[in-house]
């Protein structure tokens, strides 16, 4: 239907200039305010694809969490709020090796049939007994890397005694 | 039912992947690297997401299940850079990458 | 797989996992003993080890086997999300080995470093993380496993965190295995396009035939970037050198001789059966005319080993730090592992994880020595290290072995991992003999920068002697190198001979695992 790709292409060209944006300006504070635009827009794009559970974890995880994170870095890392980052240059080396990924991928691409395919919405306790079977091994794995995570940043972060 | 040209998602994620490499290659404030791999990063999750609803059925549904664990694994990763980039500002006073003495990217 | 299993195969995973939460816990206490969180470490790693042994079929241990020789090296499943080879359990083994002698080696840092609890808690997560890797038999178990690896390692860079130079490389390592990971998982993402599964199995047997084979293509390519990073293969190199250098001794003991193995056994799952798919007995139609993507990858990986083993060298042979130079010739000892995948025959692969073997007392054990030789009092640049071998004869003959079992010098175990290798290589015929000349002409290379070293171990330059050794003031018995490095650097010394002389056993294991492996592919 003609809708959906007309929404999904602006969502698309929002996260595309969001990204771009959120890389170029100079100031730091505005950067972590492109990031959560661009973080609620790939919500809205997963709203879009049929996978709202995803679309509310982008929200509270990214949108949320991530972005008072990345803020609270910037607060505490720069004396003043409103630093400026020194531009640093656009190297037509780096602008090239980029282009030149996106292109192979999209040439890879174009091997799916370029129809209209119908999305498919799933049940959400599809999703649940899909994380949990083989006893929920990625969970575990995950909760492992939070584990060292924890473990680790705690003592990096605290205010040593000495 | 939602339907879209599956070309159309994957260049969407194909370009997401681009700006997050060409972020990595080219900045060089660590708020700004860890924006762009978090970027990287977006692209592969959208990426799992987009073949999971092409394909639907259970093989769909563990590529959404894949997104979730990603997701929190992303979350954590930020977490841990700014561990290591708050105690580095403690000692130093800057993170900038460019400035460490020995070290070049 | 579930009623086969019984939660005793994952005994060593959880000795080790318990053994870093105590550690947390006591930490939490407050309780801050070096001795007491390594005495943990050492016992879980051990005990994790004669676990993994036991595994193995090694008779006289055989009641402490958890896994039952019925469930290693099934045939492939397309659903599970681990699995049990042999090849993986020699995998644990080594991973098991490499923490147990960094641990050993720790013993000698002060009783009361700030710190040592999350050394060696990290130490046994990412070792945790490594065991589990050896396992997966899917792709995104496998990536996150190494994910807890990464984290871990990164974390353990910085633990000394008022060392800016610790955190500058933490950081460093950091924005580079992150960068990795997100190659990683969107390689994984465009496989899971392609053949609709994430198990290897099924990513294996599908290669050419069904789905969209540019898209897998695409995503291989991407993975070998994304592990390339994790094993330091060439074009993925560059930050290696600096976080080897600039991370804490006994850190970089662990990130060279235990945790880049990882990504060499990611390397091996993940690639050995599109390698191996044209070899193997057609199942269905479909592979009657495949997309011949297979000697694509193979070129690409025998390149990425070539490239990987040069550049190493001729970079090592340029250095003046002894850290710095250790870090190169463990990348060029990378290319020689990856040369094994490229092979991709079990020969080529029982080679290359002998070399995986040897490389753990060869490196492991180099870096221990960098670090006892800094707690003398001794600079970082070779020069500095000038007639070392005559001051302290056993810290001398030691590390002399290390490095002539890294040149290859017969009766050493890097002789017997590279001619192992190199024969298989010739073997393989066609291209992979000009791999393996290429691989003996670096061989030949690397007896210059070893030799150079040795020359200044053994040299006492009459004129202007520095006189560098102040008297070792760090308190520790046996002339400042501690019990604890003693005993590591001895270990590693002694099974560089033992084993060189006598390898069939470790040999013969590892030879018939890899045979396994090779025919199950993942």
């Amino acid at each position: 239907m003609i809708l959906e790709q007309v929404a999904f292409a602006s969502l698309a060209a929002v996260a595309v200039v969001t990204a771009l944006l959120a890389l170029l300006v100079r100031e730091l504070v505005h950067t972590i305010l492109w990031i959560a635009v661009f973080f609620v827009d790939l919500a809205a794009i997963y709203f879009l694809l049929s996978a709202p559970f995803l679309g509310v974890l982008q929200l509270g995880v990214y949108a949320g969490a991530v972005t008072i994170l990345l803020l609270f870095g910037v607060m505490v890392t720069r004396k003043r709020i409103f630093s400026r980052e020194a531009v640093t240059g656009i190297g037509p080396s780096s602008l090239a090796l980029a282009a030149l990924v996106v292109i192979l991928l999209v040439a890879a691409a174009t091997v799916v049939p370029n129809t209209e395919v119908p999305v498919r919405a799933y049940d959400v306790t599809l999703l649940s007994t899909t994380l949990f079977n083989q006893d929920g091994s990625w969970l575990l794995l995950l909760g492992l890397t939070m584990l060292g995570a924890l473990a680790g940043a705690i003592y990096l972060v605290r205010e040593g005694r000495e | 039912m939602t339907s879209l040209v599956p070309l159309d998602l994957l260049a969407l994620s194909a370009a997401l992947l681009g700006i997050g490499l060409f972020g990595i290659l080219t900045r060089r404030n660590f708020i700004l690297l860890l924006i762009s791999i978090e970027i990287a990063m977006n692209a592969a999750i959208l990426n799992f997401v987009i073949f999971g609803a092409l394909s639907g059925g259970p093989g769909g549904v563990s590529g959404s299940a894949i997104a979730v664990v990603l997701v929190g694994l992303a979350a954590t990763e930020v977490a841990v850079g700014l561990a290591i980039v708050l105690a580095l500002n403690r000692l130093r006073g800057s993170i900038n990458v460019a400035e460490s003495a020995t070290l070049r990217l | 797989m579930g009623d086969v299993l019984s939660l005793a195969a994952f005994a060593p995973e959880a000795l080790v996992l318990a053994g870093a939460l105590l550690i947390l816990l006591l930490d939490a206490l407050e309780v801050r003993k070096l001795e007491l969180f390594a005495g943990i470490s050492l016992v879980a790693s051990f005990g994790a080890l004669l676990l993994v042994v036991a595994d193995l079929g090694f008779a006289p241990l055989h009641l402490l086997a958890g896994v039952p020789a019925s469930a290693i090296d099934l045939p492939p499943t397309t659903s599970a999300l681990w699995g049990f080879s042999s090849l993986g359990l020699i995998f644990q083994a080594v991973f098991l080995l490499a923490t147990f002698l960094v641990s050993l080696g720790s013993l000698s840092r002060p009783s009361d470093e700030k710190g040592s609890a999350v050394f060696f808690a990290l130490l046994l997560i990412a070792t945790v993380g490594m065991l589990l890797a050896a396992i997966a038999a899917d792709l995104i178990f496998l990536l996150l496993a190494i994910e807890v690896v990464g984290i871990s390692t990164y974390l353990l860079v910085g633990y000394t965190r008022r060392d800016p130079r610790g955190l500058e490389a933490a950081m460093k390592f950091y924005i580079v295995g992150a960068l990795s990971s997100a190659l990683s998982f969107f390689g994984a993402s465009l496989l899971f396009g392609a053949y609709g599964s994430t198990n290897l199995t099924v990513l294996s047997q599908a290669t050419g035939t069904v789905g969209y084979p540019a898209l897998a293509l695409i995503g291989y390519a991407l993975l070998i970037a994304g592990v390339g990073f994790k094993v330091t293969a060439v074009p993925f190199h560059a930050w290696a050198v600096d976080v080897y250098d600039g991370a804490p001794d006994d850190v970089t003991a662990f990130l060279a001789g235990g945790s880049k193995k990882v990504g060499v056994f990611a390397f091996f799952l993940v690639f050995i059966g599109p390698l191996t798919i044209l070899d193997r007995p057609c199942a269905s139609a479909a592979c009657a005319t495949p997309f011949h993507f297979a000697p694509t990858l193979q070129l690409a990986l025998a390149l990425l080993s070539l490239l990987t083993m040069t550049v190493g060298n001729v970079l090592a042979l340029l250095q003046r730090e002894m850290k710095r130079m250790l870090a190169y010739s463990s990348i060029s000892q990378a290319g020689y592992m990856l040369l094994g995948i490229a092979i991709g025959t079990s020969p080529a692969l029982a080679g290359a994880t002998f070399q995986v073997f040897a490389h753990v007392f060869m490196k492991l054990g180099a870096f221990l020595v960098v670090a006892a030789v800094a707690g003398l009092g001794i600079g970082p640049l070779i020069e500095d290290w000038r007639g070392l071998g005559l001051r302290r004869p056993w810290l001398g003959v030691a590390f002399a072995l290390m490095l002539l079992s890294l040149a290859g010098v017969p009766l050493t175990v890097g002789f017997v991992s590279k001619f192992v290798l190199f024969s298989a290589a010739v073997q393989a015929q066609g291209l992979f003999v000009w791999l393996a000349v290429a691989g003996l002409l670096n061989s030949a290379l690397s007896v210059f920068y070893y030799a150079r070293v040795l020359r200044v171990l053994y040299m006492e330059s009459p004129d202007d002697a520095p006189a560098p050794t102040p008297p070792s003031s760090n308190g520790l018995p046996l002339g400042g190198l501690g019990y604890g490095r003693a005993a590591a650097i001895g270990l590693c010394a002694v099974a560089i001979v033992a084993i060189g002389v006598y390898p069939q056993p470790v040999l013969s294991a590892i030879q018939s695992a890899a045979s396994h492996f090779a025919l199950t592919g993942a």
